[in-house]
């Protein structure tokens, strides 16, 4: 594609759209029913985090925080912080798994996290997630990796009609169901990992939670390794395939970059067809297809004449690029949180690692921006168009509904990216 | 190190009322059932609204990507606002082995090119504290360098709760920045505004009022912010702590440093505005002053009367419950009882003991102040009947197995409801909160529901 540059050139991040480590380390535990994440560091990551995803979602967000103190930072391996942390905790709710990942403060003096793990009598799951390494994507795909390692019991039989979903971070939890139904459609029995489509999708429950409410059952993921065919979507995730293998070396693996944008949807429709030996996809998936190639040439005209600027995770960006790409948008530049095999492949002119004032330096590039919501001042103060996408988005409300994946969502990210732009045109020119 | 704030000095603050009834004063978190903030997005708080400084958190990630542009703190700076941007040198594993100094030096460097602020702040963080980078030191070198002042803030997260960071945050501004400067004049009502960090703008609310009496705004800690100054708040004839009690150290050691007297007031309600008012025309002492600012209450409070009118008969008879924290717990209470609301119980769990009396003062004998607000609200909502929930996010499902209306208080708020005029913010927003439908809506039973 065009040209890529891996490595940031400043000694800092000014206006940074980059998330840590740990709280994709979150974001992946809440995705487990009746899970308690608990952040190994300082009181403020966990509260930081509650707070970030709460205002993202517009729900209570369940963690919990080991609360180091520099004198315990100083004195202890973390033994002390952490057992204290699920004694008080299991006082008062009863999680079905916690999620215990760590931040950069216990991980500079060494904790020994898993020896700690070893000494709890409770269900317990560690992941090492310093927030001087890797970003919000990693610490995800760690956490998938993590659970996969530590609770999936290793089988030799295989069940041909179940199915592994691993899906990347940025999906939001409508995008996994929809990929999840799509694929049941071919009459599979899928089981997602992390599955936020069932826990942080909003909706109104029963009571309030005081653990994450919905998600893949901690008794599921332990039964996974007989499925026989593992589907990733996102490179950050294709190591996690790799683990479950080693659970079941008869599991098969396929691996999806993203599922934006007809070609990808199509390549997934035809794998599910040879699967299965079907001659054709379920009634509506035809009929989404042809919603969606009617889309691309409803929009094409607008998009055709529009520069973008898409700043996200590595994941996120190649599937929004492929999916602009497709319809005649032109990704003049394209900003990564953080280096990944991904970027050699994004179709964009201009890949780079960088942040929001590389954004604003290169302004004269692009129309319309296609990012979270710190993006929101930048396309103000530039007079540029935004399609508000990422985490976080504290601008608008339905967060986690919004669907661009697949022939369906595809349409709809179209057709808000295009009206869009062309709402931006009459400004500037009105 | 001799700058470096003692930290358990600043714990045994001797103007903290809890310090004559306990002993440990902040006491430590306890794992694993914890919320609130840390020290540094305390000090983070009361310094970020000083638009012609640049804030560089010398951390890993989590500190600044998950906390910048989170505050609507409205300034009137007309330059390129700093507080709205982020800077940080997000260390990687490299910085932790190696030192991440060069980094910072670095950084300071970047920003002076490209920003040219009137001062930078360097952040210590957990991570950058532990492995001993030294700021101190850093930030020297590199005010001589740009001769600006470049403060070092040392609250780590680690150090303690977000009270404490604010008042780290306070002995920062005192350390390096407050008393560098002579103001060009000085008049005999002249005050520092501390601890308002005017988020959606509450300040501006009531300074036209100040203005019109003649007092002089100085300098502020830290709404609405600039650098220069700051630097000259130690010519101040008052310091006025506005709703926070995290900067007493601060005002305590101006007072045994220059000699300003301080006094802590809110204005949030109509009775905490006028009273505020007062208690600076009385704090500044002039008599022709205190004349002036009674005739000014007079005039507002029948302006706001005549404003509330529609609203009154609306919230004659209504009933609220309150469940929230710290100052809240009776600032806000105060606040619907102006606007004819009953306050029936509040939520005291979150709040120190100077706000537990306040509450009780506001709520009189037959108030419930709740210790275990979780559990009682819902009880407390039966048996007043209670027509309006104030809560957090968390409470919403009380209010709707109630059948009555919800108002989310921690909501990031959009629009300012201090001084007399954010009353009529708050009026129409509760009055929108009690007329909509929605709560009774969605408790609807599905048909497939017995």
């Amino acid at each position: 594609m065009g040209e890529v540059i891996h490595k940031r050139h400043k000694p800092l991040q000014v206006n940074p759209f980059k998330l840590s480590q740990p709280m994709g380390a979150t974001l992946a535990f809440l995705g487990i029913d009746g899970c308690m994440p608990l952040m190994h560091g300082g009181q403020g990551c966990t509260s930081f985090t509650k707070v970030f995803f709460t205002r993202h979602f517009c729900e209570p967000i369940a963690i919990q925080t080991t609360a180091v103190t520099d004198a315990i930072a100083v004195l202890d391996g973390g033994n002390y912080s952490i057992v204290e942390s699920v004694k008080n905790i299991t006082k008062k709710v009863t999680p079905s798994l916690i999620g215990l990942h760590t931040t950069g403060l216990p991980e500079t003096k060494g904790d020994d996290i898993r020896g700690v793990a070893a000494q709890i009598d409770y269900p317990l799951i560690y992941v090492n997630t310093p927030d001087y390494e890797g970003s919000f994507e990693s610490g995800w795909a760690l956490t998938c990796k993590a659970l996969i390692e530590q609770l999936v019991e290793s089988t030799e039989t295989i069940d041909d009609n179940k199915l592994i979903l691993l899906p990347h971070i940025s999906l939001q939890p409508i995008e996994v169901e929809k990929i999840k139904e799509f694929i049941e459609g071919f009459g599979f029995n899928v089981f997602v990992l992390p599955d936020l489509s069932t826990s942080l999708d909003g909706h109104l429950g029963d009571k309030q939670a005081a653990l994450s409410s919905g998600g893949i059952t901690v008794a599921e993921i332990r039964r996974l390794a007989d499925a026989g065919l593992v589907i990733t979507v996102g490179d950050s995730m294709q190591g996690c395939a790799t683990v479950l293998q080693k659970k079941n070396s008869e599991m098969r693996h396929q691996h999806f970059s993203h599922l934006q944008g007809l070609e990808a949807t199509d390549a997934l429709a035809a794998l599910l067809l040879t699967e299965t030996g079907f001659s054709g996809p379920p009634l509506p998936v035809a009929r989404w297809r042809q919603r969606m190639q009617d889309a691309m040439l409803d929009s094409h005209f607008s998009l055709g004449q529009t520069r973008f600027l898409v700043a996200a995770e590595p994941d996120h960006i190649a599937g929004i690029c492929q999916s602009l790409y497709d319809a005649g948008g032109k990704v003049t530049l394209a900003i990564s949180t953080i280096d990944s095999p991904q970027l050699e492949k994004i179709k964009a002119e201009k890949v780079l690692v960088g942040d929001l004032e590389d954004a604003e330096q290169m302004a004269d590039d692009y129309d319309l921006i296609v990012g979270n919501f710190h993006c929101e001042a930048l396309a103000h103060r530039l007079h540029k168009g935004l399609v508000l996408r990422g985490f976080p988005n504290w601008e608008q409300v339905g967060n986690p509904l919004k669907n661009d994946v697949l022939y369906e969502g595809g349409a709809y990210f179209l057709f808000e990216c295009a009206n869009a732009a062309t709402e931006m045109r009459g400004r500037q020119t009105g | 190190m001799a700058n470096k704030p003692k930290i358990k000095e600043l714990l045994d603050e001797s103007s903290c009322a809890h310090n004559k009834t306990r002993k440990t004063a902040c006491n430590a978190p306890t794992p694993g059932a914890t919320t609130g903030g840390c020290a540094f997005e305390g000090a983070q708080i009361s310094l970020f609204p000083y638009a012609d400084a640049a804030h560089l958190v010398h951390g890993p990630m989590t500190c600044l990507g998950s906390s910048w542009e989170t505050r609507a703190t409205g300034t009137s700076y007309t330059g390129r606002d700093l507080t709205q941007m982020g800077f940080t040198t997000d260390i990687t594993v490299n910085d932790v082995v190696f030192s991440g100094e060069e980094k910072v030096a670095a950084s300071i460097d970047y920003i002076m090119e490209h920003y040219s602020p009137e001062a930078v702040f360097v952040y210590a963080t957990c991570v950058t504290a532990m492995i001993g980078d030294d700021i101190d030191l850093l930030c020297k070198q590199a005010s001589d360098r740009h001769d600006i002042p470049v403060v070092p803030v040392h609250a780590p997260g680690f150090v303690g709760s977000k009270n404490l960071g604010s008042r780290l945050g306070g002995e920062a501004a005192l350390a390096h920045l407050i008393g560098t400067k002579e103001p060009e004049k000085t008049t005999n009502f002249d005050i520092n505004l501390i601890g308002e960090y005017n988020v959606t703008g509450d300040m501006w609310q009531y300074t036209p009022l100040l203005e019109e009496l003649g007092i002089r705004v100085l300098s502020t800690l830290s709404g609405d912010g600039r650098v220069a100054p700051i630097c000259t708040a130690h010519r101040a004839k008052l310091n006025v702590i506005v709703c926070a009690k995290s900067l007493v150290s601060l005002t305590r050691k101006m007072e045994e440093r220059y000699g300003i007297p301080s006094i802590s007031l809110s204005f949030y309600g109509r009775r905490d505005t006028s009273n505020g008012l007062l208690a600076i025309a009385e704090g500044l002492g002039d008599a022709g002053l205190i004349k002036r600012t009674k005739r000014l209450i007079t005039r507002e409070e029948m302006k706001l009367t005549e404003k509330l009118k529609p609203y009154q008969k609306f919230f004659k008879g209504k009933k609220a419950v309150l469940n929230t924290g710290g100052n809240k717990t009776w600032s806000i209470a105060a606040a619907l009882q102006d606007l004819g609301i009953e306050v029936v119980a509040t939520a005291v769990k979150k709040a120190t003991e100077d706000d537990r009396e306040k509450a009780r003062e506001t709520l009189g004998k037959h108030g419930v102040l709740m210790m275990n607000p979780g559990i009682e609200q819902a009880k407390i909502i039966d048996e007043t009947g209670a027509d309006l929930l104030l809560a957090g996010g968390r409470s919403l499902y009380t209010a709707i197995k109630k059948g009555i209306a919800f108002a989310d208080v921690n909501q990031e708020k959009k629009k300012s409801y201090g001084g007399y005029a954010g009353l009529l913010n708050l009026a129409e927003d509760l009055k929108n909160a009690l007329q909509n439908p929605v709560f009774k809506n969605v408790a609807r039973r599905a048909p497939w529901e017995k």
